[in-house]
């Protein structure tokens, strides 16, 4: 009863063929004539079924295509090898192009032609293209910049390393897949890596800084970790992109200036306790008001000289040459070069230590000169000369103050021992294990002061 | 002044460790003026230790500068915990790290005010 109703083949076939409107089906003979044309055909090429019957379906192939001879080639394909693959740009009868998708094939009969069957793949195939030169950007971005670069999942689990890595680490591709990356970070900071993926997940990035492995000395360098999750993907496993810096020349700074701070603050407050101390000092030997002003004045300038000595030299050493020189300047209006005054010797670096107790010493000196000695009286010269001299196990550099020409009838001798005498026979020996003699010859003031020095506070 | 009872001072034995100078002579100056037997001053850590051992029985407290020329004073504070000599240090850093076992001890910052170092000195023991 039913077998009335059953639809022939040919007639299915017919059915599906015709409804298939997004699909461009058709038929040629081995040589490429049209022997068949869909309504999908007549929609995606704009050719007319009765355009197309009995003439070549080659004018679907753009202009470089069939100069090539691409339709041959396809047709050849099918035959012989049962399918052609038609992944190519085809041409509208208007002249316009789309990404056609589709296949080739033989009929069953050989001699009765070939079939294709395609459709408009050209959003997709664009879509495919824009992702192509996307991830191709991502990847030279990736590889040029100097950070290390890495696909993630959200919980450490990587999925790409950049050729950087690879290079830095020394651990190849595959090796540093999984959480097999966390082999080149420090052991002691593994824990905190991977613990800071807790708090990624609230804050939506990964940070964390952790010291790496560089294989080419083994050293490990800081470095400031970084990571986001890729844009457009959301849920638990969707891929972070991340970026490791170097940052380790940056924490060394860091820690200096720390150390630096540190250490300016203890000169600091303890040059406010030097500056008390001179002032009790002077206080005690100070019988009006107005003299302890006028000394302390003296000596805080002198004690200001050498601070602004060491503020301009980036090693915090000083000259000696300019440390004497500075002195002596503050004392002869500036002329230092004057024929009452010599000054000479080789290149020695101070220690701040050094240079401030010397400073203060050579300022009493200086003043004495001023008041009484050299400086003061027409035919009075002062030389001040060092010499290094190496000695074990130290070496010293031996200055010598002498002026000479100085009448000393004419002032009699100092009424007694001061401040001056105190620093340089007390003070030095205390402080810099120097060995001095000062004492008060016939034509002027000698002194001499031996000072022991580390071999770095000699240059060369 | 009542409070710092400076006469209290007076004939007491006391250790000054100091590197600088002028900041030692200022305040052995000061103490010695109080009547104070000041030993020392030392400048560096095997001076005090000597001072400590060749004055061993007969110290009554010491003032240390934490900050010698390229040390520290702990070995000395060592020796004095040991033979129970109390002691105050002297620091330019107002929070330096002092090592855990001197994390309590008393200390006064530079530039150092002296009447608040006499009080301590004169009854170290109930200040501390």
């Amino acid at each position: 009863m039913g077998m009335s109703f059953e639809p022939s083949k040919e007639e299915l076939f017919e059915l599906i063929v015709e409804s298939s409107i997004d699909f461009a089906i058709f038929t040629t003979d081995s040589e490429g004539m049209t022997t068949s044309w869909n309504v999908g055909a007549e929609r995606l090429f704009g050719y007319a079924e009765n355009e197309m019957l009995g003439c070549s379906a080659d004018v679907i192939f753009t202009q470089e295509d069939r100069a090539a001879g691409a339709p041959g080639k396809e047709r050849s394909a099918a035959l012989w090898k049962g399918r052609g693959a038609d992944e190519r740009w085809h041409q509208r009868k208007d002249g316009s192009r789309f990404w056609a998708s589709g296949l080739m094939m033989p009929l069953r009969a050989r001699n009765a032609g070939l079939v294709k069957i395609t459709r408009d793949r050209t959003e997709q195939h664009q879509a495919g293209e824009r992702l192509r030169e996307n991830e191709e950007r991502f990847r030279l971005l990736a590889t040029s910049v100097p950070q290390l670069v890495f696909l993630t999942r959200p919980d450490g689990d990587r999925t790409w390393p950049s050729p950087q890595w690879i290079d830095f680490t020394g651990l190849s591709f595959d090796a540093s897949l999984g959480l097999g990356w966390l082999d080149a970070v420090h052991p002691d900071d593994r824990e905190a890596t991977q613990s800071a993926w807790h708090e990624a997940h609230l804050t939506g990035e990964y940070y964390i800084e952790h010291r790496v492995r560089r294989a080419a000395d083994g050293e490990y360098l800081w470095h400031q970790t970084r990571a986001k999750p890729l844009q457009g993907q959301s849920g638990v496993l969707s891929d972070w992109v991340g970026t490791m810096t170097d940052i380790n020349d940056l924490r060394g700074l860091q820690n200096r200036q720390n150390v630096l701070m540190a250490e300016l603050q203890h000169r600091t407050r303890n040059l406010l306790s030097v500056v008390q101390s001179i002032a009790n000092q002077t206080i005690r030997s100070s019988s009006s008001l107005e003299g302890f002003g006028t000394q302390f004045g003296s000596r805080l300038r002198a004690l200001s000289r050498v601070q602004s000595l060491l503020a301009r030299v980036e090693d915090q050493v000083i000259d000696l040459h300019a440390l004497v020189t500075a002195e002596l300047a503050a004392h002869s209006e500036g002329d230092v070069t004057s024929s009452k005054i010599k000054v000479g010797g080789p290149a020695v670096a101070l220690p701040p230590t050094a240079a401030q107790a010397l400073g203060l010493a050579l300022h009493e000196l200086a003043t004495n000169a001023v008041k009484y000695g050299a400086l003061a009286q027409p035919t009075g010269r002062l030389e001040v000369t060092w010499e290094l001299k190496a000695k074990k196990p130290t070496a010293e550099i031996a200055l010598e103050w002498r002026e000479s020409g100085v009448s000393m009838r004419a002032i009699g001798s100092p009424k007694r021992k001061g401040y001056g005498s105190e620093l340089i026979e007390r003070a030095l020996p205390y402080q810099l294990g120097a060995k001095t003699r000062l004492e008060f010859g016939p034509d002027g003031a000698r002194c001499a002061i031996v000072v022991p020095v580390s071999k770095e506070s000699t240059y060369g | 002044m009542a409070e710092s009872r400076p006469e209290s001072l007076r004939g007491r034995r006391l250790l000054v460790v100091e590197d600088e100078y002028l900041i030692a002579a200022d305040l052995t100056a000061s103490l010695e003026s109080l009547g104070v037997e000041v030993i020392g001053p030392a400048a560096s850590v095997d001076e005090a230790l000597f001072l400590v051992e060749t004055n061993g029985g007969r110290l009554d407290g010491a003032v240390l500068d934490i900050n010698l020329r390229d040390e520290r004073v702990y070995p000395v504070a060592d020796v004095l915990t040991a033979r129970g000599v109390p002691f105050i240090f002297t620091t330019g850093y107002d929070a330096i790290a002092l090592p855990n076992s001197y994390a309590g001890a008393p200390r006064c910052e530079k530039p150092v005010d002296k009447a608040q170092l006499v009080r301590w000195l004169s009854d170290p023991v109930s200040r501390k």
